[in-house]
């Protein structure tokens, strides 16, 4: 393998010529099946392997920052779902919790359990969703890669079914108010929580006994895409990224929000810091989300989902004259909210903290010197989703 | 392929044949497994009790009125301001003289069902939206009327949604008790 | 009724031609279903209802009303007559095969050679796509297709003459005569014949371009590799091409190591049987097709050159001692 010419900038397109070093360079375009979303990458290519990179994002950006300011605190939760689209109850969470910490509104303990259980559920349900896409990105839709995204779709749907019997939505949930929750749980629901729960733990071994061990999914992600722990600090990273590297850092741990201190979990953690790593500390993460769901059934208080009376009008909801960050534990890292408000309805500005966004950073120091084939399987072990992206 | 370490050449064929076997052996295993799919539209969808589907406006169980007095507090508190209301004033009540609601738009995020005093406006257990021409999906009052009729209700209607946020009240000489538990839905 | 010579060959080319086609045409059906049941779903249903059986026709009908989009800069010739150097040799093989002894078009004394070196033609057609495309992942997907299918194409020959020395005739029809008796098809041939199998096997998925080795068409990356550009009848071509291919490795992975049309029953059911396992062999492939994600390029070339060749090669030196101490079956 001939290493690439670092005499010639990588901007820079070269003619084909017979010498060995000449260079191709290709989009990995908006419309590409595994861009992971909108997302485009102008790969700098000699023979198969990448020698430069150029990352072209706000192919999807709807002004959900403008929106936070012409939008009351009680109107926004419901949009508020739409950045990280396949989380949206932590994208919640964030921006409620930042209203919160600023206007000083208590939220009832039942609130805050239930708001950990749609949290844990949703963990799940977006990792079935990226082991899913990661696999069929390296193994081709008409492939193994394809089989493992249908029996994770097929986990997820049991999910999004118990998150449709909560709020009557399936993907956009519109469940988190200031103050607490909007809904609480209806009838029969723990109990068929804990049927999918244990169900879900039975078919995470099924994956588990496909990939593991298998020498085809090893060379692919092992020694791939490694993100040393230097790097791993020095760029911001958050969530798998950053724990896959050796890291210990979890908001969760960090800063307790919502009462997770009452809970016990493990927080994972692997010092490889390839794509296998990172693919074991998700892996771990599916079983202790189902230990958290698991102790907060048990544990439920009763008592009011709300501080606040239901929403009877727009203007509702007025804090007074503040600022400050929230921020919560995604399942792609570290979500965060900041907000200034001026005693009105409306905050005077709101400003998201996207965990992709930040994440997206290392690509152009992982992918340098990788292959073509690398190139997908780091971007589905990253696991952006471009609504919190582009915002 | 071969990584220098402990277990050497045969050993390394010898796992590759297991994890081998153990990935066919998921796959032939979920083989014999009932698919998932059903077949829909042939199999009816059984929507959730607190499903938020197309929208639509509601008459008075008791006296056949129309529950909507007009107040705008859905076109308010919509966020991508679907809904469009005129009042019309009457002597015991008002009404509503226009309402307009434009679905192609609609979030359903279910707010103009949440601030809604008189449960005028509710959310139906169905999601047939699928027309050819997108003018029908600009729903005017007797389009959500006959909607209303039509199709099943969800469970969720603005009192008790704010039922269910409102702390719980203490229990009254009855022996009933108000609030937060008795607004769920009956055991399924 | 006896006819002349060249009339009989013509009528049995062009029902073996169109039989071939059927066949191919309905095998994507069954592999779609059998790949939705794995994967927890039904495949195709409503077509031909209740089961999709009208399903290929439906493709077939709308390949061919289909536009044919030609890339303005590509080079028309080369781009034009791709799909048909491609398909001609993948058909043309099954010429070689012979159906029950006697029924086929030629029975060739070298047939297992003919066919193993008419096969290794589609490369031709295949770069010829990816080049004439203009188009820089058809251009990938090409050069990573010839280095792929010429690496494995020595260890699928290799792999296919194991039971050529064991018969002791490269003649197909001779081949399964030396399968006859209980136990005594290739496959069931003590250590030599499983592991030739198994390097049948995985070298057939290799130079067919299956998952876990299809990285000249990796969807994710390179988005269908040297057929992007291509549309309508001329993609309609390449499908066939590729499935008639890939039919008949299986149909000669049939005929090698599971007997051909060897079976309990009547000498007309002979076909039958070999149509049967040969389908079986295809089921094999796709079983392990939907179980597995795939491997970069350099790593399929290190298992091809720095594994799978020199175990085929010893398996064939190994398999010729065996012969040569008189453990070979047939002339």
């Amino acid at each position: 393998m001939t290493k690439p010419d670092q005499s010639v900038p990588a901007g820079t397109v070269v003619e084909i010529g017979y010498a060995g070093h000449e260079r191709l360079m290709m989009n990995m375009g908006p419309q590409h099946p595994s861009a992971h979303g909108v997302f485009r990458a102008i790969l700098t290519l000699e023979g198969e392997t990448v020698v430069g990179v150029d990352a072209v994002i706000g192919y999807l950006h709807r002004c959900h920052e403008k929106l936070g300011e012409s939008l009351t605190y009680v109107q926004y939760p419901t949009i508020a779902s739409k950045t990280d689209y396949v989380a949206a109850m932590t994208s919640e969470l964030a921006y409620v919790s930042a209203v919160e910490k600023v206007g000083r509104i208590e939220v009832p303990r039942r609130a805050q359990y239930l708001r950990v259980l749609v949290a844990e559920l949703q963990r799940i349900a977006s990792h079935c969703i990226w082991l899913g896409t990661w696999c069929m990105d390296m193994g081709g839709a008409l492939g193994g890669g394809a089989t493992v995204f249908l029996y994770c779709m097929r986990e997820r749907e049991l999910i999004l079914d118990l998150f449709e019997a909560l709020t009557g939505a399936r993907l956009l949930y519109g469940f988190h108010q200031v103050g607490g929750t909007r809904y609480d749980l209806p009838a029969g629901w723990a109990a068929e929580c804990r049927k999918t729960i244990d169900l879900v733990a039975g078919r995470i071994d099924e994956y588990e006994a496909m990939l593991e061990g298998n020498a085809f999914f090893l060379v692919r992600t092992q020694g791939v895409g490694v993100v040393s722990r230097e790097l791993a600090q020095e760029v911001g990273v958050s969530g798998p990224l950053i724990r896959g590297s050796g890291i210990a850092y979890d908001v969760r741990r960090a800063e307790p929000y919502s009462s997770y201190q009452d809970f016990d979990f493990r927080v994972p953690v692997e010092t490889a810091g390839d794509c296998y790593a990172r693919y074991r500390v998700r892996m771990q993460e599916f079983r202790e989300s189902i230990k958290i769901v698991r102790q907060v059934l048990d544990g439920l208080p009763e008592g009011p989902i709300s501080s606040r009376p239901g929403v009877k009008s727009v203007g509702q909801v007025r804090v007074p004259k503040g600022e400050g960050y929230a921020r919560v534990e995604g399942p792609r890292g570290e979500v965060g909210c900041y907000l200034i408000a001026d005693g009105g309805p409306k905050p005077y500005r709101m400003k998201w903290r996207g965990a992709s966004f930040s994440n997206l950073a290392i690509l152009p120091h992982v992918l340098i010197g990788t292959k073509v084939a690398d190139v997908v399987a780091i971007m589905g072990s990253v696991d952006p989703v471009f609504g919190e992206v582009d915002r | 392929m071969a990584r220098d370490g402990a277990p050497g050449f045969w050993g390394e064929v010898g796992q590759l044949t297991v994890a081998v076997g153990r990935a066919m052996g998921v796959t032939l295993r979920n083989l014999f497994r009932r698919p998932v799919t059903i077949m829909y539209p042939d199999t009816p969808r059984r929507y959730p009790e607190r499903f938020r589907g197309v929208l639509a406006l509601t008459y008075d169980r008791e006296t056949g009125e129309e529950n909507c007095i007009g107040c705008r507090l859905c076109e308010y508190i919509c966020p991508p301001q679907v809904i469009k209301v005129e009042m019309l004033k009457g002597e015991k009540r008002n009404y509503a003289k226009r309402f307009t609601l434009e679905l192609y738009s609609c979030e359903f995020c279910e707010l103009c069902v949440q601030v809604c005093p008189t449960d005028a406006i509710v959310m139906l257990r169905t999601f047939d939206l699928a027309t050819s021409d997108r003018r029908h999906l600009l729903l005017d009052k007797d389009r959500l009327h006959a909607l209303g009729l039509q199709f099943e209700h969800s469970w969720a209607t603005g009192n008790r949604l704010r039922d269910m946020q409102a702390p719980p009240r203490p229990a009254r000489g009855e022996g009933k008790a108000e609030g937060a538990h008795q607004a769920k839905e009956p055991a399924e | 009724m006896t006819l002349a010579p060249v009339v009989r060959d013509v009528v049995v080319a062009f029902v073996l031609l169109n039989g071939v086609i059927l066949l191919v045409t309905y095998v994507t059906l069954l592999e779609r279903k059998f790949a939705a049941r794995m994967q927890s779903r039904i495949g195709p249903y409503y077509v031909g209802w209740p089961h999709g059986w009208l399903q290929p026709i439906a493709d077939a009908l709308k390949l061919m009303m289909k536009e044919d989009v030609v890339p303005a800069a590509s080079d028309r010739w080369v781009y034009n007559l791709a799909p048909l150097v491609f398909l001609v040799p993948c058909v043309l093989i099954f010429a070689t095969i012979p159906f029950a002894p006697g029924l086929g078009v030629a029975d060739l004394n070298i047939g297992v050679l003919f066919f193993l070196a008419v096969s290794a033609l589609e490369i031709v057609g295949l770069f010829m796509g990816g080049w004439g495309s203009n188009n820089k992942y058809a251009l990938l997907s090409a050069m990573r297709a010839v280095n792929q299918i010429i690496s494995y194409d020595l260890p699928f020959v290799f792999a296919a003459l194991v039971p050529v020395a064991l018969a002791g005739s490269m003649q197909m029809s001779a081949i399964v005569a030396a399968q006859q008796g209980p136990l005594g098809w290739f496959v069931f041939y003590p250590v030599v014949g499983q592991l030739a199998f198994v390097a049948y096997v995985v070298a057939t998925l290799a130079a067919e371009n299956r998952v876990p080795f299809d990285i000249l068409e990796a969807e994710s990356e390179l988005v269908a590799g040297f057929r992007v550009e291509y549309s309508g009848m001329k993609f309609a071509l390449i499908q066939l091409g590729e499935y008639a291919h890939m039919l008949g490795t299986s149909f000669l992975g049939a005929l090698l190591f599971l007997g051909g049309w060897l079976g309990p029953g009547p000498a007309w059911l002979g076909p039958v049987w070999f149509v049967l396992k040969a389908v079986l062999v295809f089921l094999l492939v796709t079983w392990v097709r939907w179980s597995f994600v795939r491997i970069r390029v350099d790593q399929i070339l290190a298992i091809s050159w720095k594994l799978l060749l020199p175990a085929t090669v010893l398996l064939l030196l190994v398999t010729g001692f065996v012969v040569a101490s008189g453990g070979g079956r047939g002339a």
